[in-house]
């Protein structure tokens, strides 16, 4: 009988595997295509019908035209200055709320967290029109600035803050504050070093959010010398269409490539984080 | 009181304290609330008083209601409006219900769990926009990877994008594909959440794997199911990217794409009609808040 149930219990662990091996091929099948015909040397003239998961004529044609325009390199470096310098933004504007709503005593500290988890609602598509107003109005449209100040904002990232340090005993500030610390110091001294997941936490998420970045850069950003990678892609497609299969999809190789090898790497870290974002109390 | 040794001060004194302590907790918020004030209030209010002006960006006429009578006489918001809702609403009916079972499976299996999560994971960490390039050759109807395999296996193949009648569906192929190994991940996190004292209960009283399923983990899971609907809500009912990789910002083939914030961004910057584009976006504003109010109230959300 037990010998019985364990059979059956091999038997639920195999279908059960070899189910999710069949879906997980067709998620992942779409990065293959685009991999395959990105090595295709004829994929400009014809996409290789039937299709293939192994290129017919394997070459880096494709990529050498990518490299040869050069706007790639240009998009690469834009989007990582916008990037870092907004992620940087981002978390220290994250620390120092979700500390201040966790471990400070002040007037107004429910109603102004309240605030803080509304603007999360509010979606940058509501303030799309009098935010370019505002930019255009400091003359500085085509710059960076418009994509990287607005970043300071970071309501979920100051939520997650302090979640984080709602953990951390009291009792360290207290005793930093016999000594005769004051809050900024007890906050960069004591508790900052403890942070460090959060930290880590914070940028992967905010890292991944201003890199994918399309809506806002699009609009302030029209000089092409400034495009970030979505939006080189964007405007790369929206030239080509369905024609020039091989070198848009060495584009989409390329361009995800940066976001797939940090994936790799970290990703029992990210998909912490996302799990921690939808974990309730 | 926060110190131990507190000297016997007087009330001026110690109010002065207090005060200052304040202050020190306002300048750890100061960039948090710099940025609500200058990226959110202001440009909020904005919004709302631009909808009322006839406006291009340099000069601005005091119109009233006009733009709102004009938006919602038009069939292309109407058309925006229904556009959204579709796409949002089919992604959210299956993507939902197959990552909870996706996630459930992975749940079950000893190994390899890690494995499927990268794997059903990828598409997510990939920005939407070479996500929809992709998606344009694969739904593409002679040579793409989706018919040549309808096709393989005997079933009906489709125009998809180049049809106004099959393009949302299209979307909706694309939406799934790169939410779902969201849905996994949360629900995979609040599976394991799930007290297994309540299975090894329902064990001895000998239920089976599938009554468990279904009766103790599916009632654990509302609040998770409650989480992904207003979250993917809020993300559907404000899509764009995808739509303007695969149609432009009028949503072609014959604006069968068009969301409402492409309808903004046409308006608003393809024709620089600021207080019409301004009064989509008050109009999509009470959407997303009356929408999340009746979610949270629909499924008793405790944020």
């Amino acid at each position: 009988m037990i010998e019985d149930h364990k059979k059956k219990q091999k038997l639920v662990q195999i279908i059960l595997f070899l189910l999710l091996i069949i879906v997980a091929f067709i998620v992942v099948a779409p990065f293959v295509w685009m991999v395959s015909i990105s090595f295709d040397r004829m994929a400009n003239i014809q996409v290789p019908f039937p299709p293939t998961f192994i290129p017919d004529l394997f070459s880096i044609f494709n990529y050498e035209l990518v490299f040869e325009n050069g706007r790639i390199f240009s998009a690469y470096l834009n989007s990582a200055f916008v990037t870092f310098c907004s992620v940087v933004l981002q978390v220290l504007a994250a620390l120092l709320g979700g500390y201040a709503f966790s471990k400070g005593t002040f007037k107004g500290k429910k109603l102004l967290f309240i605030i803080v988890l509304a603007t999360m609602m509010i979606p940058i598509e509501a303030r799309l029109i009098p935010l370019y107003s505002m930019f255009n109005a400091a003359g500085l449209l085509n710059t960076f600035w418009p994509v990287i100040l607005p970043s300071i904002l970071y309501g979920f990232g100051v939520f997650l803050a302090k979640q984080f340090f709602d953990q951390i005993p009291d009792s360290l500030r207290e005793a930093a504050q016999i000594d005769g610390a004051s809050e900024f110091r007890t906050f960069f001294q004591v508790y900052a070093p403890l942070a460090g997941p959060i930290t880590a936490t914070l940028v992967i998420l905010s890292f991944m959010g201003n890199w994918n970045e399309f809506v806002w850069p699009l609009v302030v950003l029209n000089s092409e010398r400034l495009h970030t990678i979505p939006l080189f892609l964007a405007s790369f497609s929206l030239e080509n269409g369905t024609s020039l299969a091989g070198m848009t999809m060495a584009l989409a190789t390329m361009s995800v490539l940066p976001i797939i090898i940090l994936f790799v790497f970290l990703q029992r870290y990210i998909i912490q984080s996302i799990a921690l974002s939808g974990l309730k109390e | 009181m926060k110190t131990a040794i507190e000297a016997p001060a007087n009330v001026q004194s110690s109010r002065n304290k207090s005060m200052k302590s304040t202050i020190t907790w306002y300048l750890f918020l100061l960039p948090t609330f710099l940025g609500i004030a200058c990226f959110i209030v202001y440009p909020v209010f904005e919004s709302f008083r631009l909808s009322f002006y006839n406006s291009n960006g340099t000069i601005e006429t005091w119109v009233g209601f006009s733009n709102y009578e004009r938006v919602l006489g038009q069939s292309a918001f109407w058309n925006a409006v229904y556009n959204t809702f579709y796409i949002a609403f089919f992604q959210l009916l299956l993507a939902i219900p197959i990552g909870f079972v996706l996630a459930s499976m992975i749940n079950r299996i000893h190994r390899f769990k890690s494995l499927f999560k990268v794997l059903f994971f990828l598409p997510n960490v990939t920005s939407i926009v070479a996500a929809a390039m992709i998606f344009m050759f694969i739904l593409q109807p002679e040579v793409g990877l989706m018919n040549h395999i309808l096709d393989t296996l005997g079933l009906q193949t489709s125009p998809w994008l180049s049809d106004p009648a099959t393009s949302k569906w299209g979307v909706i192929l694309l939406t799934i594909w790169h939410w779902i190994g969201f849905v996994i991940i949360i629900c995979l996190a609040n599976l394991q959440a799930i007290s297994p004292e309540l299975y090894e209960a329902s064990e001895i009283d000998g239920a089976t794997s599938l009554q468990q399923w279904f009766f103790i983990t599916i009632p654990n899971m509302k609040g998770t199911f409650a989480f992904l609907l207003i979250m993917g809500w809020i993300s559907g009912l404000q899509r764009f990217q995808e739509i303007f990789v695969l149609g432009g910002a009028g949503g072609s083939p014959s604006r069968s794409l068009q969301t409402m914030v492409a309808l903004i961004y046409e308006r608003g910057f393809g024709g620089f009609e600021f207080g019409i584009a301004s009064a989509i976006t008050v109009l999509l504003f009470l959407i997303i808040l009356l929408f999340t109010v009746f979610n949270l109230k629909l499924t008793r959300l405790k944020l």
